[in-house]
C-alpha cells in the first residue's frame, strides 16, 4: 500500500532555537520573525529536526530567500539549500514554504502569515536540510527525449520557419524552468512517482509535441499510451496552484489527453 | 561509458489499452447522469412501492431497457474506477492484480444476477 505513515527514523523534532543577533547599534532587534527551518543530516545518524530562528526584519530583504541567506551568513552557516539567480529563472531554490512549493526567492516574507515554515520539496529523498535529491525527476525529464526531432534538410544558414500562430502554441509551456514545484506538489507523484512521469515532465513533453518543426509528436503520443507514464494524473491540479512561473500543467495534461482520445477516434 | 541513468519511466508498463480505459470510464459517467437520474425520478413518483407495483413497472418495455443499461452501465463503471484506485494506492504488483481481478469478477458476476433477475421478472410472471 502506499504508505501514509513515517518511518520512525524519519519523524521531526523540535530542534535549536537561534535568537536575533544584535543590529548595527548593537541593541536586540524590535522587529523579529520567526522562521521554522526543516534539518536533516544524514551524517549524523539522528533524526530530522525544525530549528527555530528569530530574524531582524529590518536587516533584511523581502523574499524568503533574502531571510534564509541572512540565517545562513548570521546564526547558522551549516542551513544547506541550493539557489542561484534570485530572480525566479533557474529554479534551484524551490521548496515548500508556508505549505506550498515555490520558489524562495520570489516568495515575499510579507505574504506569509505568522511564522515561516520552510521544508524540502515533499516525498523527495533529502540530501541535507533544504537539498532534495532530484535524479529521479531529472531522468524523467530526460525520458520524454526534450529535444526537436526534425531529419528534414536544411542549409546550414536558414532558419526553420514558424507563422506566429504556430510560435503562439508554445507559449505557457517553453517558459518552465523545472523547478520541480509542481511534480512534488501532485498526491499521484507521491504514491507512483516510479512510473507516472509528472506534470512537469509531460508539460514538457508536451511542448514538443505542440511544436510545429518537431516530426515526432506521434511517437512522443505513442510514448505516453501508458496506464501510468500519463493516466496517474486525476486532475487533482496542486500542479497548477504550485508553479511559481504561473504555467498550467493541469491543462496542458488535459490537452495530451484530448489528443490520444483524437488518435484513437480516427 | 556506463550508465548512469537511473531505471526511470522507460520500463513502464506498455499498454495500448490505456486510452481506451480513460474513455470508458468517461464514457460510462456521462451515460449514468441520465440514468441515475431516470432511475431516482422513476421510483420517487411511484404510487406506493410495493412488489406488485414494482413488477408491473419494470415489464414496461422502456423501464426495462432503462434498468437493463443501468445496471450494466454502473458495474462497468465501478470496476474501472476501483482499479484506477488500486493501481494508485497498492503497490505491491501481485496484491495489485488480485485485487483488480476480483472487483471484476464481482462486478460481472452481479451484473449476470441482476440482468438475469430482470429478465426473470419481465418473462416469468411473477
Amino acid at each position: 500500500m502506499a504508505e501514509f505513515k513515517l518511518p520512525v527514523n524519519s519523524i521531526v523534532k523540535i530542534g535549536k532555537t537561534f535568537s536575533a543577533t544584535n543590529n548595527n547599534a548593537g541593541e536586540k532587534p524590535k522587529n523579529t520573525r520567526k522562521f521554522i527551518v526543516y534539518r536533516y543530516d544524514p551524517a549524523s545518524g539522528e533524526n530530522p529536526r525544525t530549528d527555530t530562528f528569530e530574524v531582524d526584519m529590518d536587516n533584511c530583504g523581502p523574499m524568503v530567500l533574502d531571510g534564509l541567506l541572512k540565517i545562513k551568513d548570521e546564526l547558522d552557516s551549516s542551513v544547506a539549500l541550493r539557489r542561484s539567480c534570485r530572480e525566479g529563472i533557474c529554479g534551484s531554490c524551490a521548496m515548500n514554504i508556508d505549505g506550498g512549493n515555490t520558489l524562495a526567492c520570489t516568495k515575499a516574507i510579507a505574504d506569509i502569515e505568522g511564522d515561516i515554515k520552510i521544508y524540502p520539496l515533499p516525498h523527495q529523498p533529502v540530501i541535507k536540510d533544504l537539498v532534495s535529491d532530484l535524479t529521479h525527476f531529472y531522468e524523467q525529464y530526460a525520458s520524454v527525449e526534450p529535444w526537436m526531432k526534425n531529419d528534414a534538410e536544411v542549409e546550414p544558414d536558414k532558419e526553420r520557419l514558424q507563422t506566429v500562430e504556430e510560435r503562439e502554441k508554445l507559449d505557457g509551456l517553453y517558459e518552465c524552468i523545472l523547478c520541480a514545484c509542481c511534480s512534488t506538489s501532485c498526491p499521484s507523484y507521491w504514491w507512483n512517482s516510479d512510473k507516472y512521469l509528472g506534470p512537469a515532465a509531460l508539460l514538457n513533453s508536451y511542448r514538443w509535441i505542440a511544436d510545429s518543426r518537431d516530426q515526432a509528436s506521434e511517437a512522443r503520443l505513442d510514448d505516453l499510451e501508458d496506464p501510468f507514464k500519463l493516466y496517474r494524473c486525476h486532475t487533482i491540479m496542486n500542479c497548477t496552484e504550485a508553479c511559481p512561473k504561473g504555467l498550467n500543467p493541469a491543462k496542458v495534461i488535459a490537452k495530451i489527453k484530448s489528443k490520444m482520445i483524437k488518435r484513437k477516434m480516427k | 561509458m556506463t550508465n548512469l541513468r537511473s531505471p526511470v519511466a522507460k520500463g513502464s508498463s506498455k499498454s495500448a489499452e490505456a486510452t481506451k480505459h480513460f474513455m470508458m470510464q468517461r464514457v460510462t459517467a456521462l451515460a449514468l447522469i441520465p440514468l441515475v437520474i431516470w432511475f431516482c425520478f422513476s421510483i420517487a413518483l411511484l404510487p406506493q412501492v410495493t412488489y406488485e407495483v414494482l413488477v408491473s413497472w419494470l415489464k414496461s418495455p422502456f423501464n426495462f431497457v432503462m434498468m437493463f443499461l443501468t445496471l450494466i452501465i454502473s458495474f462497468k463503471h465501478a470496476h474501472l474506477g476501483m482499479q484506477v484506485i488500486f493501481e494508485d494506492y497498492i503497490s505491491n504488483l501481485k496484491r495489485r492484480s488480485m485485487a483488480i481481478l476480483a472487483v471484476k469478477l464481482l462486478s460481472y458476476l452481479s451484473m449476470a444476477i441482476g440482468v438475469l433477475s430482470l429478465l426473470k421478472i419481465v418473462v416469468g410472471g411473477q
